[in-house]
């Protein structure tokens, strides 16, 4: 905290000192404000005006030099600040056209989770983000090696990363209900992910972009006793896990003032993860299981008159979205799910300068155990600022 | 084996000597001048449709590859085509060459003091729409003649002959469209945005004011108003927007004084029949004298 205060304040003060000169960074404030009120009867928002404390990202961006930029994002959540990006990259001058970003930064896996969530035409982050990024998306922090790839009549490229990790663990938990401070060994094991995508110019007004993503890891280490004895020595386990995903964007832009989006992502979850069996020699048995899950959306978004936008969006994932994730271990995401579908009118009077969006999302939740669950219905109103010259955000 | 390998050394030498130089351009204005100077010695696309708004153009991957393979990129500059370098860093092309044509251009309304967001889209190092301007579009001939030239030194009195050629029948046109606009000269118009300053400068139009109240802000009923006033005090007959920009503004001042929107092309194959640089002036110079 008191790092990055002193961070921004320097940010500040550099350029207050450069201020006369032409090699300033980019800077940039986006700020957020979001007011809500639901249909949850045990909530205190319950069937009030809920107003969320504003939050803000910070952009310094800019060049380090002919071949090099650089770019952080200090962001202000919550009522705190933490560093939701900070990475180089090296953009040319390297063999192979190869591009490399090292840093921490949010992961390309998928179109939407590289993109912030103010420049999302919908408000909340997609289900299956939730259950298996956590809340703030796969944010990591390690080194993505970038390669175009040589098809000549269309764009594609292929990204390999290699991770630190902890942007998937530290999202979910780490306890169940045996579980002591000597079950979970730490760990640490990089994870990889990949990205191959496609872009496509269907003609002068219509673009598809297709993508496939993988993650490979270990995503816990633990202790694990497999007899059922109190008095046996544990075994240690790592439990892997592996994602695949899918995902496309298909925009058709007759004109400057209408444009038509339908897009989706699909992920494919199998991981291991700890189990009790039956009751051994005194205790259950701890096993690993192997699990297999998944989530996807879908939206269209139709942008009119060039300030309004209207869109739907229907979500599904396994796991309960809300609920603590035990992700690494006793995890009963593979037998409940949820569903969610949501609609958005958005309101952008001048360019991406200023936004209002109002959006409504209903979610229902379908539990294994024949818990009723009631369906939750979130209204939110957004207002989103950009002040500063914000970079363009791809398609 | 002999014969094989002087063949190869010919064709090697040949494809240099007769290579084609990749030009990519950001609008069509400036690739349609690319290809009058360079004709079948340069291999030339664009990143900017006609009908699209060069302000704002989306960063496509697509655009990366036209430029991953050029040897230069010409721009308009002036802070017109601010997604560019994202454009090129995506392409990787780190032996691309960009190309300012604003250099020798005399700017206009270059802005004085501070500016911020309060005043528009403000371009800071003066207005870009320089290009609606024929005797600009010669000195914008006469840099991409020097740059190909250098490129292509072999080339350079094939470049210079067609430069030559080019304004010679441009030299020609802007007389005749001079005669065709004298009658109007001084008459007062409105425009849709700030854009047309060069071309009325250069035939002696005089712009009463713009649609929008500030550069790049969405016109207002209060300034619809305004211009309402304007139109019935000093008599403006006509008002001149790109064909990008939506007419509903403009017909309702159209409805409420019968003044006539002409809606015309600022870019070649902006619309059908718009497939050069002198098509477009002809076009706009057309629709002014039909209509003023």
């Amino acid at each position: 905290m008191k790092q990055i205060l002193v961070l921004l304040t320097a940010c500040f003060l550099a350029v207050n000192i450069y201020s006369q000169s032409n090699v300033n960074p980019d800077i940039s404030l986006i700020g957020t404000f979001n007011t809500f009120t639901n249909n949850v009867k045990e909530t205190p928002e319950y069937g009030k005006l809920n107003f969320e404390t504003p939050s803000m990202e910070l952009y310094v961006d800019g060049y380090l030099n002919p071949y090099s930029r650089a770019t952080a994002n200090i962001a202000f959540e919550e009522g705190e600040f933490h560093l939701e990006e900070m990475y180089a990259q090296i953009l040319r001058g390297l063999p192979l056209d190869m591009q490399i970003k090292a840093g921490k930064y949010l992961v390309g896996f998928g179109k939407i989770n590289t993109i912030h969530p103010h420049a999302w035409q919908f408000i909340q982050r997609p289900l299956f983000h939730q259950v298996f990024f956590g809340d703030e998306g796969f944010n990591d922090i390690g080194a993505t090696f970038s390669f175009i790839l040589p098809t000549e009549t269309f764009y594609s490229n292929l990204d390999l990363g290699i991770l630190k990790g902890d942007g998937l663990r530290s999202t979910h938990s780490h306890e169940h209900e045996s579980e002591t401070e000597s079950d979970h060994i730490n760990l640490n094991s990089p994870i990889f992910i990949s990205r191959l995508s496609a872009f496509f110019d269907l003609d002068d007004y219509t673009n598809l972009e297709i993508g496939l993503n993988s993650s490979y890891g270990a995503h816990s280490k633990m202790n694990f006793n497999t007899l059922g004895d109190s008095s046996a020595e544990p075994t240690v386990k790592t439990l892997n896990y592996l994602y695949g995903g899918i995902d496309f964007k298909l925009k058709y832009k007759p004109n400057s003032y209408t444009a038509l989006t339908i897009q989706g992502e699909g992920l494919m979850n199998s991981r291991d993860v700890f189990r009790q069996g039956d009751i051994g020699v005194n205790i259950p048995i701890e096993k690993s299981e192997k699990i297999n899950t998944f989530g996807a959306f879908i939206l269209v978004d139709y942008f009119f008159s060039k300030q309004f936008s209207i869109g739907a969006k229907y979500d599904f994932t396994f796991g309960i979205v809300g609920d603590e994730r035990e992700f690494n271990t006793s995890s009963n995401d593979d037998k409940n799910k949820t569903h969610g579908i949501s609609g958005w009118l958005g309101y952008y009077p001048i360019e991406e300068t200023l936004a209002l969006r109002l959006g409504v999302q209903n979610l229902s939740f379908k539990c294994d155990d024949r818990t009723q669950r009631d369906s939750e219905t979130t209204v939110t109103l957004q207002m989103l600022f950009s002040l500063g010259p914000h970079k363009a955000h791809p398609f | 084996m002999k014969k094989i390998i002087i063949s190869a050394i010919i064709f090697l030498f040949s494809t240099i000597t007769f290579a084609n130089i990749k030009v990519v351009t950001t609008t069509t204005v400036i690739y349609d001048l690319v290809k009058e100077i360079g004709k079948e010695k340069v291999k030339v696309d664009y990143l900017c449709r006609g009908d699209q708004d060069p302000h704002f153009l989306e960063i496509l991957p697509s655009y990366m590859l036209k430029l991953r393979n050029a040897d230069v990129v010409f721009k308009i500059g002036l802070g017109l085509e601010l997604w560019l370098q994202q454009l090129i860093d995506g392409s990787r092309n780190d032996k691309l060459k960009l190309i300012d044509l604003s250099t020798d251009i005399e700017k206009k309304e270059v802005p004085t003091g501070k500016i911020d967001a309060s005043q528009g889209d403000i371009h800071p190092y003066g207005n870009p729409h320089y290009w609606l301007d024929p005797e600009n579009a010669k000195k914008m001939a006469k840099q991409i003649t020097e740059v190909l030239s250098d490129l292509s030194p072999d080339n350079s009195a094939y470049f210079q002959k067609n430069f030559t050629d080019f304004i010679t029948k441009l030299d020609s046109k802007i007389n005749e469209w001079k005669t065709k606009l004298n009658p109007v000269k001084g008459k007062p118009i409105l425009t849709f945005h700030k854009s047309w300053v060069y071309f009325a400068d250069r035939f002696g139009l005089k712009i009463a004011g713009q649609v929008e109240p500030k550069p790049g802000i969405p016109p207002t009923p209060s300034h619809n108003a305004e211009l309402i006033s304007e139109i019935k005090r000093s008599n403006i007959k006509l008002i001149l927007m790109e064909n990008y920009y939506s007419d509903n503004a403009p017909n309702q001042l159209s409805k409420a004084t019968g003044v006539k929107v002409v809606k015309v092309a600022n870019a070649v194959y902006g619309q059908s029949g718009i497939s050069s640089y002198i098509q477009m002036i002809d076009s706009i110079v057309n629709s002014l004298s039909n209509n003023l």
